[in-house]
């Protein structure tokens, strides 16, 4: 009789570990957990009693839920671990997606409950973020309190292309953020629009890859923040400018953007002159304030030649 | 170059890298997986030995299993080929493709999953589903458009289309089992060999269970007269391959000598 194949999918220690399902998604779940715990950290101990007690009467209100948490509880040490997990699912979706968000987006995924322990909860779930995932928190515009979830490994464009989805908009964005720097931090449309079409990118023509290419950019890349545009002239031909968004400020670097530059024009950095000195000030200024993911050299070494435009140029 | 490999428990800058790169992957078959973990290594720690795939995948997972996140692996039910991906343990809604698609576009793929796990074969028609386009939550979608997210779908590997059908992809299955398994309990198929939630695969007419095609092809093996585990009526059905990896890479090889042979000569 042939052995039953048993599905490499499964654990191997077989489902005893009742990590199933969380509560369904919602607040009344975790407060369940802290009504059966019996240590819980003192610095939210007064908090901890007044959720105690308003679980009480969630359970009384709604006792199916009560039943569908015990079926399938999952240990956890404390509310605020749990949160901090819920808050890193979050922030883990926001670094596949490269949004930004802000604290209100981030309070309302921990629970507006939560809101004096919130600082707590952030801290632990980017200690983790880092321990773990080798990831940053970083502000990306002190006046709207938003920020995006950074890698601070310095992926390079290479590993950043070769991904399948939708990220080979960033070696796109790499190369337009070249662009810009090179012509003095300020591009024209035109200048865009002119290079690209060496690359076989242009405005209305839907692009393998990147879709059509001026929403990408003129839309996209802008409510993204990677891309600050500006109205240079108004009237019948109204004329555009880009420049470098906060995010892109933020997420790479003017040494970064001109080694993958250069590696588009089959030179090195130190060949362009004005923008390579600026981009060393910049290195050296941020190295001052202490951002080490940024513009490191040996990471970029690994950039593919092939990078964006190769690829693109053979559509 | 040197950098920060700070140890805590096991995880340094190789896994970290790892992580993140699967994750921007979304998912990836065993052959790349192997690939970027070799990467990894050779980014941070060129003179390590490369710990071996499972080793590597368990270490990484016992440092998630407090945020109930795993690394998972599953196979995909038309060819057995071993897939991966982060997969959130606590899912209980199609959240991942959330923020890629809209309201009602997230609407439509709840409709083609419903007509999926209820269907007999695991797949639904084109036209079934276009059907339902005035039903759906949100803005309203015209069919026209329904094609095109269908399409979309499909792109990014949520569904498979075959023949003008859609069933559910390898990854759709690793990453929404729990969610699947908890919103339809009665309409949802389980393999009877590995227990895992079924879509596509055989079933025995007798006695109606049913089995994955790879669990079919593994099972059967080395029988010359399959039969039924449960009834032990004969088997009806054709008895596909085992997924071997070997195979696949020569075969691979030989398709694409093959394609630069032709331009040649032009």
């Amino acid at each position: 009789m042939p052995r039953a194949h048993k599905n490499k999918g499964q654990k191997s220690k077989g489902r005893s570990r009742a990590k199933h399902h969380q509560a369904h998604g919602d607040s009344q779940g975790a407060q369940l957990s802290v009504v059966g715990q019996s240590a819980s950290p003192p610095s939210v101990q007064g908090s901890d009693l007044g959720a105690a007690s308003s679980d009480a009467r969630a359970v009384d209100e709604n006792p199916r839920a009560f039943q569908a948490e015990t079926y399938n509880q999952p240990i956890c040490k404390d509310a605020l671990t749990k949160k901090a997990s819920m808050l890193v699912e979050f922030l883990l979706e926001k670094f596949q997606k490269s949004e930004e968000f802000t604290d209100e987006d981030m309070l309302k995924v921990v629970n507006k409950k939560y809101k004096t322990q919130f600082s707590d909860i952030l801290r632990k779930s980017s200690s983790r973020m880092e321990m773990i995932f080798g990831m940053r928190l970083k502000k990306i515009n002190p006046n709207s309190q938003s920020y995006a979830i950074v890698s601070k490994l310095g992926l390079s464009t290479d590993e950043i292309l070769s991904g399948r989805r939708g990220l080979a908009k960033m070696g796109l964005l790499m190369t337009i953020l070249g662009l810009i720097f090179t012509k003095g931090n300020r591009a024209t449309e035109e200048d865009v629009w002119k290079f690209l079409g060496v690359l076989g990118v242009y405005a209305g023509k839907k692009h393998l890859i990147f879709g059509e290419p001026r929403k990408l950019i003129t839309k996209d890349l802008v409510e993204q923040n990677y891309l600050e545009i500006h109205k240079m002239s108004e009237g019948k031909s109204t004329k555009y400018e880009f420049l470098w968004g906060d995010r892109s400020h933020v997420e790479t670097s003017k040494m970064k953007v001109l080694e993958v530059w250069a590696r588009i024009n089959d030179t090195v950095p130190s060949f362009f002159p004005t923008p390579y000195e600026e981009a060393l000030k910049d290195q050296m200024e941020r190295a001052q304030q202490g951002s080490p993911a940024m513009g490191c050299p040996a990471a970029m070494a690994r950039v593919h030649p092939m990078c964006m435009c190769c690829s693109s140029s053979h559509k | 170059m040197q950098g920060s490999t700070r140890k805590v428990g096991a995880m340094t800058d190789v896994h970290r890298r790892f992580l993140q790169l699967l994750m921007t992957h979304g998912v990836l078959e065993e052959w790349e997986v192997r690939r970027l973990q070799n990467h990894c290594y050779k980014v941070h720690d060129r003179n390590a030995t490369v710990d071996k795939l499972e080793d590597f995948i368990n270490n990484i997972n016992s440092v998630l299993e407090s945020l109930y996140i795993e690394i998972k692996k599953g196979i995909t039910e038309d060819d057995g080929r071993p897939i991966y991906a982060l997969v959130n343990l606590s899912t209980t809604s199609v959240s991942k493709m959330a923020t890629d698609f809209a309201e009602n576009e997230l609407d439509l793929f709840r409709k083609a999953l419903e007509l999926i796990v209820d269907s007999e074969t695991g797949f639904a028609s084109s036209t079934n589903i276009l059907n339902l386009v005035d039903q759906l939550k949100g803005k309203k979608m015209r069919k026209k458009e329904a094609e095109q997210v269908l399409q979309k779908f499909v792109q990014s590997k949520w569904l498979i289309e075959k023949e003008g059908e859609f069933t559910l992809h390898g990854r759709a299955i690793l990453e929404m089992e729990q969610f699947i398994r908890e919103t339809y309990p009665d309409a949802v198929k389980i393999c009877n060999i590995c227990h895992g939630l079924l879509i596509q695969g055989q079933s025995c007419e007798t006695c109606g269970i049913r089995m994955h095609l790879p669990c079919v092809a593994k099972y059967f093996q080395s029988t010359s007269e399959p039969r039924c585990p449960h009834c032990n009526d004969f088997w009806p059905h054709d008895i596909p391959e085992v997924f071997d990896p070997e195979k696949e890479r020569e075969a691979g090889i030989s398709k694409s000598s093959r394609k630069s042979l032709r331009t040649r000569q032009h």
